[in-house]
């Protein structure tokens, strides 16, 4: 068998494992890259809380300085935070240092534009020529730049936050909040925004020291201490944030999970109860929100994987809001970004205005089940797998080659695809129950183990 | 043609085209990987791209799973000096010393707080040239401490190894041109310490050079011109990281580079007599003040860890070159500008002499020097044909070519900071040196 590449460079960006293949030599040449395709300016450099941020930061500041941009470093911020920053401070662009919800050896970089989002798939298309041609421009000694350092990186989201969201309505209910920041850059800003939010908020993991007290992505395996906090301490809510903070998943006041799909499903239910309007989401999105959208009778547009293609979608259709099912709920007015801010904001603001409890909210969606797996898997072996299925499906059923293959079913459906940041295979099913997901991916592993 | 220069002791190149980040990087992973992991100090002076260096030496020692000791703009005999106190392993120092402001360089230093000498620097270079760097995973990964504490702990212990109470007494005036280099600042602390009163010049450490920083008379006009105005008693010009000075006298007059090291030696070989090791292209002042105190002088190449490494060898009391350095072995093993000043007042309060007293008591020579361009692929060639113009002399060619007369000798070598070759000729004959000089430079200027 092939050796498993630690190396990913796609429209998410650049991810590597450290001591591996991310070494701060490949890091300095992406950011000579990057300010060599954006011109010198200034470019705001931030991180997660991931141990090795720090190491691979420095490494791209070099990077830009040798390239004559203005480096400013924002030290650990959350990404929509520092997404926000960097278009509210006309900044040529942004480079955050960051694996998202890969695993605590991985760290990697997204590149920002001036407009505060991640570069489309045209401009990272002429951002790698640029990288592989390897001509960056270097300047002289005398144009170098001096490091500054931003104070306030976080300033600019809260005040969007707090000029969108119904403050009035949240504060007067004085909700009790735990949080769990997943020791990651969430942390930064969730105690000012609750408070900022009237409520009384409990932390957990809340040192943004990457020591990542679980895995970081806010699947429900990760969440038992957050539902025994919320049952112990008798709060009206439960959420947990990744890494990066730009996903989030809840808990409802008896402790119970509701699962990441539910977040975006929640926000939308609630944004079009007040602004009806076209919505947004990738392919991999539950069907509850496809229900949705028929009960609010507006268009539902399903991209590619992929938060910039959700986000270009957005903005192309004007849509009030939009995200992806696992977790990451955008809302334009705010930002057009995944951020657990605004899922966290609109998900007090619906108790808040509709005066229900989480549970009661719940009831209110569709319920699916959605199971997630993935295979090991190059993105070569991807390919051929889905190639072959594509043939044993395309005739019988209805499928979708927009990313991978999506197979959608009468009453279910499976999309198989390889992942963007990591050298394995996703594959997802949902159907209407437990039982039928469960044998639905069972069959699909069997069938792509024997390709 | 691109310039770069790798030798034993770093990496010396001009930022935006030779030295880039990933070559920097490169570097300070062949020393993270060389020191196995172990802590590491790093300093630089204040260059412009002094941050662009910095950020990816460090960078690049973290991967390695180095811990850096971070002293910031630090001076580099302060940081050499440091490296054993600190129970450092080693050190980068971050400055580029005499050179231009679009030159910059990394200096590697061993845990005895020297440049490497050349069976570690050819370990180094092999690391290099092989590129298996050490990566450590995330969770052994370096970190980074910040220190500021450390420009009383060396001046207390400079203070001490002087006679700071007599220098204190006599409370000096003093002109020092840190050339907004790696100095700037940190005069105020030396001048404090030793109860002089500090006139500043060019002291903001910006890194904006308002004369080349090498010290030599041809860069010293404003500190000659206040010393005399101000009634000081002493000028001193520094380069971009305090290895070297040049002295003005009281009466404005400005010494030659030369004159720092035969005039300390003048005064510290009768308090410890020993042998004085120096290059070939140093002034013969100081072998005929040696030779006063019954002290031999030993030559090695130039360079100060070819310098510093035959005085720890050949247990020398002291070291030093005509560009303005000197080491005392009694002190530490570096080429160490603070202490060149401290012992310039120290003998000037013992002895209760002026400079230019001083000065008088050397014997006197003409030395001239010039460089010319020259790529380096052509540099060593050219220099081994310069030795038919001497054909009928004996030669020496330990580091170039050198040819002695009675009254003086001629030095023709690549240097290996810059695409230059230097000539430097000296005689009793300011004429004969001059003569000398104009007839390799012809010979040299037909080659290249």
């Amino acid at each position: 068998m092939k050796k498993r590449l630690s190396l990913k460079i796609s429209i998410s960006g650049v991810r590597g494992v450290v001591g591996d293949s991310l070494t701060p030599q490949l890091a300095a040449r992406f950011a000579q890259a990057f300010g060599s395709y954006l011109g010198r300016g200034k470019i705001f450099v931030g991180q997660d809380a991931r141990a090795s941020g720090f190491m691979i930061k420095n490494a791209v500041i070099s990077g830009l300085l040798s390239v004559g941009c203005q480096p400013v470093d924002v030290g650990i911020c959350p990404i929509p935070s520092f997404l926000v920053l960097t278009k509210e401070n006309n900044a040529t662009g942004g480079i955050a240092v960051t694996a998202s919800h890969n695993p605590k050896d991985w760290n990697g970089l997204k590149f920002i534009s001036g407009e505060g989002l991640y570069l489309n798939p045209s401009q990272t298309q002429e951002f790698l020529d640029i990288y592989h041609q390897g001509e960056f421009s270097l300047v002289h000694a005398d144009k170098h730049n001096n490091l500054l350092t931003e104070e306030n990186p976080t300033g600019p989201h809260l005040q969007k936050l707090l000029n969108t969201l119904d403050i009035a309505a949240i504060r007067r209910r004085k909700f009790k909040v735990v949080t769990d920041c997943s020791n990651g850059a969430g942390a930064v800003l969730v105690p000012e925004f609750l408070e900022a939010m009237g409520c009384e908020s409990i932390l957990l993991n809340a040192t943004p020291d990457g020591a990542l007290a679980h895995h970081p992505a806010p699947i429900p395996e990760n969440l038992t201490r957050l539902c025994q906090a919320v049952v112990d301490s008798r709060a009206d809510v439960g959420f947990i944030q990744d890494a990066d903070a730009d996903r989030l998943a809840i808990v409802d006041e008896n402790g119970s999970s509701l699962g990441e799909e539910l977040t975006l499903a929640l926000a939308v239910k609630y944004v079009l109860s007040k602004k009806p309007g076209p919505v947004v989401i990738n392919l991999s999105t539950s069907q509850a929100i496809e229900d949705l959208t028929r009960d609010h009778n507006v268009p539902l547009i399903r991209t590619k994987i992929g938060e910039i293609n959700v986000v270009e979608e957005i903005l192309n259709t004007k849509a009030p809001i939009g995200g992806e099912g696992n977790g990451g709920v955008i809302l334009p007015a705010i930002h057009p970004c995944r951020d657990s801010f605004t899922a966290m904001g609109l998900t007090l603001e619906h108790m808040a205005c509709t005066g229900k409890t989480i549970s009661q909210l719940r009831q209110k969606i569709p319920s699916y089940v959605m199971l997630k797996d993935k295979i090991n898997g190059s993105p070569e072996e991807a390919y051929r797998i889905i190639r072959q299925l594509k043939k044993k499906y395309g005739e019988s059923e209805d499928i979708s080659t927009l990313d991978g293959l999506k197979i959608n079913f009468a009453d279910h459906w499976v999309h198989i695809r390889p992942s963007n940041t990591e050298p394995i295979i996703r594959i997802l099913v949902e159907a209407k129950s437990q039982r039928k997901a469960e044998e639905v991916l069972c069959r699909f592993k069997i069938e792509m183990s024997g390709l | 043609m691109k310039l770069l220069k790798i030798g034993i002791s770093g990496v010396r190149g001009i930022v935006g085209d030779t030295l880039t980040p990933e070559l920097i990087m490169n570097f300070a992973s062949t020393f993270g990987t060389y020191l196995n992991s172990q802590k590491v100090l790093l300093g630089r002076d204040t260059r412009i791209s002094g941050p662009m260096l910095h950020a990816a030496t460090t960078s690049a020692l973290l991967a390695t799973g180095c811990k850096v000791i971070d002293l910031g703009i630090c001076p580099t005999p302060i940081l050499q000096y440091m490296v054993k106190r600190l129970k450092a392993r080693g050190a980068i120092s971050i400055s580029a010393g005499h050179n231009d402001a679009d030159w910059n360089a990394l200096t590697f230093i061993n845990h005895e707080g020297t440049y490497l000498n050349s069976y570690q620097g050819e370990e180094v270079l092999d690391i290099y040239h092989l590129e298996k760097f050490k990566k450590v995973p995330t969770d052994k990964l370096g970190f980074v401490a910040s220190r500021t504490d450390y420009l009383d702990t060396y001046f207390t212990k400079l203070s001490k190894f002087l006679d700071g109470s007599a220098i204190r007494k006599a409370a000096y005036k003093v002109v020092i041109d840190a050339c907004n280099g790696g100095g700037a600042g940190i005069v105020d602390a030396f001048c404090k310490r030793l109860g002089c009163d500090l006139i500043p010049v060019n002291n903001e450490p910006t890194g904006y050079f308002p004369h080349d920083p090498e010290p030599r008379p041809r860069n010293a006009s404003e500190v000659a011109s206040i010393t005399k105005i101000m009634k000081a008693d002493v000028g001193f010009l520094l380069n971009s990281d305090v290895s070297r000075i040049s002295i003005v006298a009281e009466d404005g007059e400005t010494l030659s580079e030369e004159y720092t090291l035969p005039l300390i030696a003048g005064y510290y070989l009768r308090k410890q007599p020993g042998s004085v090791i120096t290059n070939y292209s140093t002034s013969r002042m100081i072998e005929d003040v040696s030779r006063c105190h019954g002290c031999d002088v030993i030559k090695t190449k130039v360079g100060q860890s070819n310098c510093i490494q035959t005085m720890i060898e050949e247990d020398g009391v002291m070291a030093g070159e005509g560009s303005g350095s000197i080491a005392i072995r009694g002190f530490h093993p570096a080429f160490d500008g603070f202490l060149a000043m401290g012992m310039i007042l120290e003998m000037m309060a013992v002895r209760t002499q002026k400079i230019s007293e001083m000065v008088k008591e050397l014997p006197k020579y003409h030395i001239v020097k010039e460089k010319i361009y020259c790529p380096p692929v052509k540099a060593h060639s050219i220099v081994s044909e310069i030795k038919k113009l001497y054909s009928s002399h004996q030669i020496s060619t330990v580091d170039g070519v050198k040819t002695e007369w009675k009254d003086g000798w001629i030095h023709i070598r690549a240097s290996a900071t810059e695409p230059m070759i230097r000539i430097i000729s000296e005689s009793k004959s300011k004429e004969k040196a001059k003569e000398r000089l104009y007839k390799a430079a012809n010979f040299v200027s037909q080659l290249v």
